[in-house]
């Protein structure tokens, strides 16, 4: 292998990495709160990269037509938490993480109805040129995607670790009794974390649709990915969701590099799952939760 | 009692039926299904095989679910294993129709074991978001070994089953294959959710008011138990999966993926996860609804009714948690009273 | 609860009566045992024994260690520092199932009754071991599972007459009071036959009556060669039921012996008989 497909691969890491991480973290804003897996996490991602597709189709300047999807997810969000979740606030997890699938399930139906099944795309940010960089070619995309969800990952990273409002999050989940105690209001909490999983899944997906598209269908597989990645790394932490991330994109990218055919989709979770279990509580998480 | 109170609004109640009602629906149920088909117009069978074969997963899903209260998101995959066993052998192999599917639940069992194994420490949730990975790694496999499954243009001309003069191509002939396996099944399941191991089961389902602990401490091996109603659930999807290779003759990826899977789990959750039978009564539920949209959509607005199904499962998903978690079965019983438990659940 | 003490007396010498285990070496002996959960050590170097037919009281205040102490010994905590042996044999990284198997069973101190099954059913969990039939047997519904079944339920029905709740066979378990629930989990513990209850705080949530009874249904299986190690605060009582009695504190064992040594131990008044003494009546 060359130097130069070995920095392919490893831009390539980087990117995917983010874009891993950065799913992960939408899951983990939504787990750490409510200890559910939200499953419409990809759908979240969808609708950032479809309805951004959709205004800008009508003549809506890009970045506004990006601000308006991320706008309308998080309204989506909203109605998940209002109308799906905060009805069941009493009953099992397991039913929470079925309603999160029945509300996928909802907008992926719309999504089928407004859009049809084609595949979409939008033009590059910036430069639509592919560029050379030491040798690897590079979309013009791909450093705005690595940029801009490397941003978010290390602003939420910050704000879980460092903040009174991240910290008052995992407190929901943790300790409900005792955030209550306090007078920090759950209902609020949660309310806000399927925001800002909202908010964050669709801006990844307004980046990376000049990349890889999208159609309503993309949501479930991406979310299991996610799940996949989040777990590796420990879904009781942030930074371990982060490193998930990144191991899985590192990892999905070396096999694409180097194994031909589609097997990548194959290899990577596997590789993944063997990981997880071989580990059985991710990487980073402490010896009590998992 | 204790500070984590919380209360639960889906704890399903004890069955208390009496085995005699029991014995008398099967029978009646036995009858009615072998009879049907007498002055019944070919789509309706049609129709009703479909409702077999779902049944047949969902039976193996009510198991698993149900009973032992884990959480699969990724059955359809067995399903696939079935029809793609079922198809390699006797296309590739030319091994006799009947004797590939006995392999291919076989074989299917043995993966599931060996995933069992692994992923049985883990718990609910987690548990979900592995099957859901485990699913989309079925697809990508088989989407990829492209000489071996045809990869994403499926797999063709595969041998049908055959009894005497009659093949699967016959309508009649697949009718009551399906059923028949249902009907047997059906009876091995309410047969196992009533002994020793379906209380054993009964016990892991923590989601139900069960507790793993106590379980262990009467000497129930929690792990073994897991295991093996997994492997038996997907021993059922198997079986559903060759017997419907082997009828369609073609088959290809996209049935089989993470859609599948979540439908066999709105099938559970509507029919009921506690019996059996709500494996039955869900598979009917939604095959019927799907038929109903096919037909009414085109008429009324003119377009596919794909994405309505889609909006129409997901309504209904959500109405069933909300509302009616037992399923359509628990309304044969008597309402259970909200109820302070001690238990921690998750 | 309406049953009377009298009838509980004659359902007791109808019980089967204990195997005695080969007199001479204590049934459970615990040696060493240490607990650390990160840096918080819970178990500090326990030791002591259980003799055979004893009824030994574990107390001490909250925070002791009592709890994780039996959980180490049904196996349910993995057992790192330290050994415990029942019968001759090492109980150490053993499954909990297999430990049940054994001849250990727990009582938990909030039962964990299955309450996705009748009270009845409850109980049949118990009789979990004496029984080999499986997924195939019990799906085929063979003429041999069909027998178990039938005898499991018979067993099933003894020990909850014993425990005077036979009309409640049927019912769910959330339609029962505490006390009740109490009684279907203790029948559901001694339908396993296990020669070593450990029963955590049994008494906790009893009124009245039901302490007498729960008391009764102790010296009762006492008297049949069953060894019993209790967890529980009410000492008063307890003193009069116990063979012997171990007090823990902070994770250590401070004292150990009869009651009335126990009672008399200034270590153990300092620490905490103290201030229960003074509150209760004599």
């Amino acid at each position: 292998m060359n130097s130069a497909t070995a920095l392919q691969i490893f831009f390539s890491s980087l990117n995917l990495g983010s874009i891993y991480a950065a799913l992960g973290l939408g899951l983990f804003v939504v787990y750490s709160v409510t200890r559910v897996l939200n499953l419409a996490q990809g759908e979240f991602i969808m609708l950032g990269g479809m309805l951004t597709v959709n205004f800008y189709q009508v003549g809506i300047p890009l970045f506004v037509s990006i601000v308006m999807a991320i706008a309308l997810t998080i309204l989506a969000g909203l109605v998940l938490y209002r109308f799906f979740f905060y009805p069941a606030r009493r009953s099992s997890g397991a039913t929470k993480v079925f309603l999160t699938l029945s509300f996928a399930f909802i907008v992926d139906g719309i999504a089928l109805r407004v859009w049809g099944w084609e595949f979409r795309s939008l033009p590059a940010f910036f430069n639509t040129q592919s560029f050379q960089l030491w040798g690897a070619t590079i979309f013009g995309q791909t450093p705005w995607v690595t940029g801009i969800t490397f941003l978010m990952v290390t602003g939420l990273f910050l704000f879980f670790g460092r903040t009174i409002w991240g910290k008052a999050l995992r407190a929901c989940a943790n300790e409900p009794l005792g955030a209550r105690l306090v007078g920090i209001s759950i209902e609020r909490m949660t309310l806000f974390a399927f925001s800002l999983a909202a908010g964050l899944g669709a801006a990844v997906g307004a980046l990376i649709t000049p990349l890889t598209m999208t159609s309503y269908s993309i949501g479930l597989p991406l979310t299991a990915k996610g799940l996949l990645a989040a777990f590796v790394g420990g879904i009781t932490r942030a930074e371990g969701v982060v490193l998930g991330g990144f191991v899985y994109g590192m990892i999905e990218a070396v096999t694409a590099g180097t194994v031909p055919g589609g097997y990548h989709n194959v290899i990577a979770p596997l590789i993944l799952a063997i990981i997880f279990v071989a580990r059985r509580r991710g990487l980073l998480a402490t010896s009590q939760e998992g | 009692m204790f500070a984590n109170t919380k209360v639960i609004k889906d704890i399903i109640p004890p069955k208390i039926a009496s085995a005699k009602l029991h014995n008398l629906a099967l029978v009646l149920f036995a009858t009615v299904m072998m009879t049907i088909p007498f002055g019944a117009s070919p789509y309706p069978l049609t129709v009703m095989v479909d409702v077999g074969l779902y049944s047949i997963i969902s039976m193996g899903l009510i198991l698993f679910m149900g009973l032992a209260g884990q959480i699969s998101l990724g059955h359809a995959a067995f399903f696939g294993c079935g029809a793609y066993i079922s198809g390699i052998l006797t296309t590739e192999y030319h091994i006799a129709p009947w004797l590939a599917l006995f392999l291919a639940a076989l074989i299917t069992g043995s993966i599931a074991a060996l995933i069992g194994r692994l992923i049985f420490r883990l718990h609910g949730l987690i548990l979900a978001g592995v099957t859901l990975a485990l699913n989309l790694v079925f697809f990508y496999l088989v989407s990829s070994l492209v000489d071996v499954t045809g990869g994403t243009m499926g797999m063709m001309n595969i041998p049908p089953l055959s009894w005497g003069q009659f093949t699967s191509q016959n309508l009649l002939f697949n009718y009551y294959l399906v059923w028949i396996v249902v009907i047997l099944l059906l009876v091995f399941s309410l047969n196992l959710a009533d002994s020793r191991a379906g209380r054993a089961l009964r016990a892991l389902n923590i989601h139900a008011g069960g507790s793993e602990y106590a379980a262990q401490v009467l000497g129930v091996n929690v792990t073994r138990y897991k295991v093996w109603v997994f492997v038996l659930s997907a021993v059922y999807a198997s079986l559903a999966g060759s017997i419907y290779a082997h009828y369609t003759r073609i088959i290809e990826p996209n049935s089989f993926m993470v859609q599948s899977s979540a439908m066999l789990a709105l099938m559970v959750i509507t029919g009921g996860r506690s019996s059996p039978w709500g494996a039955l009564l869900g598979a009917g539920l939604i095959v019927g609804l799907r038929q109903i949209l096919r037909e009414l959509i085109p008429a009324l607005v003119g377009e596919l009714s794909g994405a309505y199904e889609l909006i129409a499962y997901g309504i209904i998903l959500a109405l069933m948690l909300l509302f009616l978690p037992g399923g359509l079965i628990s309304l044969g019983r008597r309402a259970v009273p909200k109820r302070e438990s001690s238990q921690d659940e998750d | 609860m309406k049953t009377n003490l009298a009838s509980l007396k004659i359902a007791m010498t109808s019980r089967k009566k204990h195997k005695k285990y080969a007199s001479g070496t204590s049934l459970l002996e615990v040696k060493n045992v240490s607990k650390t959960f990160g840096v918080l050590t819970v178990l500090k170097n326990v030791s002591f024994s259980a003799q055979e037919g004893n009824i030994l009281v574990i107390i001490g205040p909250n925070g002791a260690g009592k709890s994780t102490l039996l959980k180490l010994t049904s196996g349910l905590l993995p057992l790192e520092e330290g050994e415990i042996w029942f019968k001759q044999q090492r109980l150490n990284g053993l499954a909990p199932h297999y430990i049940a198997s054994l001849g250990i069973t727990q009582l938990f101190q909030d039962i964990q009754l299955f309450l996705n099954m009748s009270v009845i059913e409850n109980v049949m969990v118990g009789c979990h071991l004496s029984s080999k039939t499986d997924f195939v047997s019990s799906g085929l519904r063979l003429g041999w599972a069909k027998a178990d079944e039938k005898m499991i339920f018979k067993r099933a029905m003894s020990q909850l007459s014993l425990v005077g709740l036979k009309d409640k066979a049927f019912s769910s378990p959330i339609s029962l009071s505490w006390g009740q629930q109490k009684l279907v989990g203790l029948a559901r513990a001694l339908a396993t036959s296990a020669d070593l209850l450990l029963l955590d705080e049994p008494y906790s949530g009893l009124l009245g009556d039901e302490i007498e009874w729960l008391n009764q249904l102790i010296l009762g299986l006492r008297r049949q060669g069953m060894t019993i190690i209790i967890i529980e605060h009410l000492t008063d009582i307890l003193m009069g039921i116990a063979d012997q009695v171990i007090v823990l504190d902070h994770g250590e064992k401070i004292a150990e012996g009869t009651p009335a040594k126990i009672k008399s131990n200034k270590i153990v008044i300092d620490a905490y008989l103290g201030d229960e003494s003074s509150k209760m009546d004599g």
